[in-house]
């Protein structure tokens, strides 16, 4: 029998950076599918679909594998309730990324060729603020090890202050986007403004989240 | 006379399952910290350790003997009990250190079973609470005593973890924390050397050579102090220039891989204080085994009941030897499941547990209370989780080992009970036969 092996367990830390790649991965599969989309590759599109939603679910299942080590680990390193917040967060991003495949899918929505370069511009912003945020766990997770003191923290508090410039970045690119989808008013139906509108508010939902946890993971950096 | 050999020879047996079990469930937890941070490989941690526990054993053994056998229940009101026949005292004393050293064999292996993470110490302590109960009474166990070592149960795991809190904040703070980890652990990696090289010159000199080459009349303990200061500073000297000229030229590397050389500095601390703690187990926990069977070997062959029983050197290396018999045939196995759970524990965490785990037993042997060394090291690994130093720990194994610190005793009492009650109807005429000039 190990006491010491047992009594430490499976450091939900690394777990959390696990979680956070496949979120991440999730979050990849955007940029293809609006590539789809701009080249009316359907049957592409709804392969692209069927990935999101099979790594949306790893995810989901590693979310579950951490919410149940939670609540029965003492002396986390972080604030707990913290580091709910930031899966949460991070759960939301992956759920977004499968409401826009789902959108996507849901009827052969021509994107108008106008806003292909604004909408590859603002989905390339979104990844970036996602591609930061998982540097910073993977980071955090580097942190833990010095226990969250010194150069290093300061480093990852760096990446965080970015993710805030980044995320701002993403917003303005969404309003142009935003502004470029209006002026099709009269040249492409409703039901496709419609559909452009509703895929970029989950884009921008899913900056917004990155940025919550951004958030999160500096909150429990301060701890 | 032949059934004098026969008891020693079934006693010396039901010792030697007691030192096995020690040896397979016990021995991996004291070099967990070494095997888990990757200083040492699974296969040398398994020699390591064996050396380390019988050297222990042999070497500073007999000291917690006296304890578990004479502090709870005196011999001497066993002997004066009124309206014994000859030999009948000798006789009880017998049946009741085999009752309860086959107890808590017992006990062990139940717990294991369980999965219940037991002290072999709380279970012998238990066991001989239990006889004394039976075959003299509740005034015949010294219950001051008995409350002391209890308490001391509680006491252990949280004096080692308020030492390793203490030691990883520094180490964190001072070194890891810093802008120059390199440089930083040049300037304080030796004040750690001090600490360690001092408490384990103190665990080894202190007793061990006393008793291995008698007693040495200038040994006083204010020297053994000396010398301890001395060896201490003078490693801590050598460690400086060890240390200088490792990390010299990695000072303005990235800092994690500053970080990473710093580890690679405490390499060498973790693999001395994880083989001190072995030692200490070794030293603290063969008492367990054997003590009970030096009872009743010396009872057998003087036919009397003495005050205090010397441990013969014989019976000190055939529990070393169970130990080392118990590592080599089971015990591995836990060593590679440690070596492969633990990922989290960095050699600087390790030496910190090591060093607090360390100092906390040798001062509770020194007052001669036996506490659990695996239950002392469990309590400064938490100190380091509230340092921040782990993802958290599990709650239900913490729950497990304080359970098992409030059920072992009552457990043990009643199983040695039994088993006394047993042995005292099947075998306490023959032994009276036996013991009877």
């Amino acid at each position: 029998m190990t006491i010491i092996g047992d009594l430490l367990g499976n450091s939900p830390i690394g777990q959390l950076v696990d979680h956070a790649r496949k979120v991440h991965e999730c979050v990849e599969l955007i940029k293809p599918m609006i590539e789809a989309l701009i080249a009316e590759d359907w049957e592409w599109l709804n392969e692209l679909h069927d990935r999101v939603a099979k790594t949306e679910y790893e995810a989901d299942k590693l979310k579950h594998d951490i919410r149940d080590n939670l609540p029965r680990r003492y002396f986390l390193p972080v604030n707990r309730e913290e580091l709910d917040g930031f899966l949460q967060c991070q759960e939301k991003m992956a759920d977004y990324a499968e409401d826009f495949s789902v959108i996507a899918t849901i009827r052969k929505t021509k994107l108008h060729e106008d806003l292909h370069e604004k909408f590859m511009a603002f989905v390339t912003q979104v990844f970036q603020v996602s591609g930061t945020l998982l540097t910073a766990a993977v980071e955090f997770k580097n942190l833990a090890e010095v226990s969250f003191s010194g150069a290093e923290a300061r480093m990852v508090l760096g990446l965080i202050n970015n993710l805030g410039v980044e995320e701002w970045q993403a917003d303005k690119l969404g309003r142009q986007l935003s502004i470029a989808i209006y002026e099709l008013e009269n040249k492409v139906s409703t039901i496709d403004i419609i559909f452009y509108e509703k895929m970029l508010l989950k884009l921008s939902a899913i900056a917004n989240e990155a940025e919550n946890a951004g958030d999160f993971l500096r909150a429990m950096l301060r701890k | 006379m032949d059934i004098t050999v026969f008891i020693i020879g079934v006693t010396a047996l039901i010792g030697l399952y007691m030192a096995w079990n020690i040896g397979a469930n016990d021995v991996a937890n004291s070099m967990a910290d070494a095997v888990g941070s990757k200083a040492l490989s699974i296969k040398q941690a398994v020699i390591l350790a064996g050396i380390c526990e019988f050297a222990g054993a042999v070497l500073v053994g007999s000291h917690v003997t006296d304890t578990v056998r004479k502090g709870i229940v005196d011999p001497s009101i066993i002997v004066n009990l009124p309206g014994l026949r000859e030999g009948e005292a000798a006789a009880i004393i017998v049946i009741g250190m085999a009752a309860a050293l086959l107890c808590a064999a017992i006990w062990l292996n139940i717990a294991t079973l369980i999965g219940m993470p037991v002290s072999t110490t709380h279970s012998i302590v238990g066991a001989v609470a239990g006889f004394g109960i039976v075959a003299a009474g509740v005034e015949a166990v010294n219950w001051t005593k008995m409350s002391q070592i209890v308490a001391s149960w509680f006491i252990s795991p949280l004096v080692g973890g308020v030492c390793a809190f203490i030691l990883f904040k520094f180490i964190s703070a001072k070194i890891l924390g810093r802008t120059r980890p390199a440089r930083a652990a040049i300037i304080y990696t030796p004040a750690i050397v001090f600490l360690l090289i001092f408490v384990v010159c103190l665990a080894t000199i202190y007793k061990g050579l006393k008793h291995v080459i008698g007693n040495i009349p200038w040994l006083t303990d204010d020297v053994s102090l000396v010398i301890a200061v001395g060896l201490a500073l003078f490693s801590a000297l050598v460690s400086r220039f060890y240390v200088k000229a490792k990390l010299q030229n990695k000072r303005d590397l990235p800092i994690s891989q500053q970080l990473e050389a710093v580890e690679s500095v405490f390499v060498p601390l973790v693999i001395i204080s994880s083989c001190s703690v072995a030692f200490a187990h070794g030293a603290n926990d063969v008492a367990n085994a054997v003590g009970p069977f030096a009872a009743i070997v010396n009872i057998l062959q003087t036919g009397d009941v003495a005050m205090k029983v010397g441990v013969p050197t014989w019976v000190l290396c055939l529990g070393g030897g169970g130990i080392v018999l118990g590592l080599a045939s089971y015990g591995h196995k836990v060593m590679t499941t440690v070596g492969t759970k633990i990922t989290e524990i960095t050699p600087s965490r390790g030496v910190a547990a090591d060093i607090a785990a360390t100092a906390t037993v040798l001062i509770c042997t020194r007052m001669a209370l036996p506490v659990s060394t695996t239950h002392t090291l469990v309590g400064a690994i938490m100190g380091i989780g509230l340092a921040r130093g782990f993802g958290g720990i599990d709650r239900d194994v913490t729950r497990n080992i304080f359970g098992s610190w409030f059920i072992t005793v009552p457990i043990a009492a009643l199983l040695s009970i039994i088993l006394f009650v047993i042995g005292r109807a099947l075998f306490l005429d023959v032994l009276i036969g036996v013991l009877a000039p």
